[in-house]
């Protein structure tokens, strides 16, 4: 019996030491002068409005199978935004989905993409955000079930699924390619919706951008690799213009969840789309 | 004279549903109009991407196009053809009947303002459609869903 306990106690203290929040180093922080023109771009790319709202006040209700999230505001309001927010906390919450507090955040964020994204990139974001008219709306907090509401068991989520390499190595050589891998599987969080998960809600990363089950319902999010069961009969150029104007080379509409994220897309540069597209047409095709 | 009734009930049973409604079904009737508007959308599509040289004459014609389906279109949504022929139209047309005629608005004025204002060149025309494609979309993302 006094075995048993004793184990459970070192299981917890192991526990709370594993999925212990961690920080960044403030001596990571490069001196930056922020650009909020090129945060602007990141802000679309990454379609932050579209979970947090055009005027950042949060309130969005997100449905998962572990309970429903309630997306927060991140106006620059002080005390129900993120007004009173440093640098380093704002990059902390966004590659490492860790609070100011000190805690995890819930990958419903999906920083785990946006742990990809370059520093001075989100120095900019912030910028941008700052510019934004303070809205003070306390959303309130998830409701979700046990095991699912306790953020500390987040720390073992991340360790087997948050990491910042990228997904796919090779590029070529292409600074096109790379360009658009950055913006693929870092800020526009592509992989989030297109591909499939396992159990435990982290992404099957040999199913890269494969198509998943559609978690509004009805039909799956399409496969975007270059398969014949995706992109195959798509040019690069009929990607970039659907992702410019929302029509299938087909002159099918945009649908569904796609819709905010292609209108996203199109404030990004023609030179951006194009990226995004060689890339697709370069990943692994798989069905 | 009771076989041969069995025989037509079993014949109509055999049929799958959407071919008992076939020929002027308002479902069937749907689907080609949209049919139509996608076709109309092509050539302006090709123009603004560059693939087809900018023809006026064209470019009209799929506006008016588009105007006969924005004249026709609304006509189509009786009671009772919620479902059947595979129709991707949503419920919300009949549980929300006033968003539905706000959004067939926006396509008849787009369409009819693209027509007033006659494009004579790629940049003209690249305004004149703009709004047109824009309210396929928004009409598409709130009244339709799309099936494989
Ligand atoms: C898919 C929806 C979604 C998108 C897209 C999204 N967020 Fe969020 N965000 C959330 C949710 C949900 C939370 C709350 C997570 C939690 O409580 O654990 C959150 C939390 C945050 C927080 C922490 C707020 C706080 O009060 O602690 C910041 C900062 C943030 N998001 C910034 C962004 C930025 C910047 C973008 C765009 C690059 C973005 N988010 C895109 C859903 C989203
Ligand atoms: C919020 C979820 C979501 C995100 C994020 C998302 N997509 Fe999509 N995507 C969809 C859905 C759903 C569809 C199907 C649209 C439809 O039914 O018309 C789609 C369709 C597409 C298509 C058309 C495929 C086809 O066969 O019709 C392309 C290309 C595409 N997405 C690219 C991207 C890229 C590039 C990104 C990242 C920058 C991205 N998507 C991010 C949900 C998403
Ligand atoms: C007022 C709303 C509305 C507007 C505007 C609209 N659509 Fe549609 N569209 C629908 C609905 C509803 C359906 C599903 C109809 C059905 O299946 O019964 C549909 C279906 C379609 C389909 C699939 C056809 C099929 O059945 O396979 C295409 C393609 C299409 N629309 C193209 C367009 C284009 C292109 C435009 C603009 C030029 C447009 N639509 C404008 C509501 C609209």
């Amino acid at each position: 019996m006094r075995w048993i306990l004793a184990g459970l106690v070192v299981a917890g203290l192991l526990f709370w030491w594993v999925t212990e929040p961690p920080s960044l180093n403030p001596a990571a922080l490069p001196d930056h002068v922020a650009d909020s023109a090129n945060g602007e771009l990141f802000f679309h790319a990454g379609s932050c409005a579209s979970c947090h709202g055009e005027d950042l006040a949060g309130g969005l209700n997100l449905h998962s199978d572990f309970g429903t999230f309630v997306v927060p505001n991140i106006s620059p309001d002080s005390d129900s935004g993120i007004g009173g927010w440093s640098d380093l906390a704002f990059v902390n919450a966004m590659m490492l989905g860790v609070s100011p507090g000190g805690r995890h955040y819930y990958p419903s964020f999906p920083y785990t993409s946006y742990t990809r994204m370059k520093v001075q990139d989100l120095l900019d974001l912030k910028a941008y955000l700052d510019t934004f008219q303070p809205v003070s709306n306390n959303p309130g907090p998830h409701e979700l079930d046990f095991p699912w509401n306790v953020r500390r068991g987040i720390g073992l989520w991340k360790m087997r699924y948050l990491s910042q390499g990228p997904v796919v190595a090779d590029t070529s050589g292409s600074s096109e390619i790379e360009r658009g891998r950055y913006l693929v599987e870092g800020a526009g969080h592509c992989a989030e919706c297109h591909t499939s998960r396992d159990r435990f809600g982290g992404l099957e990363l040999n199913q890269w951008l494969a198509g998943a089950a559609n978690p509004d319902g009805e039909g799956r999010v399409p496969n975007i690799t270059p398969h014949q069961d995706g992109l195959a009969a798509w040019s690069e150029s009929e990607i970039a213009y659907y992702l410019e104007s929302g029509f299938t080379p087909d002159f099918d509409t945009v649908g569904g969840s796609m819709v905010a994220v292609q209108e996203n897309l199109a404030r990004l540069t023609d030179a951006d789309r194009k990226a995004i597209s060689a890339y697709l047409k370069s990943i692994p095709a798989r069905p | 004279m009771y076989r041969f009734l069995l025989m037509i009930c079993t014949l109509l049973f055999l049929l799958p549903g959407s071919q008992l409604l076939a020929g002027d079904s308002p479902q069937e009737q749907r689907h080609e109009l949209m049919e139509q508007s996608k076709d109309a959308a092509k050539p302006v599509g090709g123009m603004l991407k560059g693939e087809m040289e900018f023809n006026a004459a064209t470019a009209m014609a799929s506006f008016e196009s588009w105007a006969t389906v924005a004249g026709e279109f609304g006509k189509l949504f009786p009671e009772g053809t919620e479902t059947g022929y595979d129709t991707e139209a949503k419920k919300e047309i009949w549980t929300d009947r006033a968003g539905f005629e706000v959004e067939l608005a926006k396509f008849d004025e787009a369409v009819s303002r693209a027509i007033a204002a006659n494009p004579q060149s790629l940049d003209e025309l690249k305004a004149a459609a703009g709004p047109v494609f824009k309210s396929c979309k928004s009409c598409h993302e709130a009244y339709r869903v799309e099936k494989e």
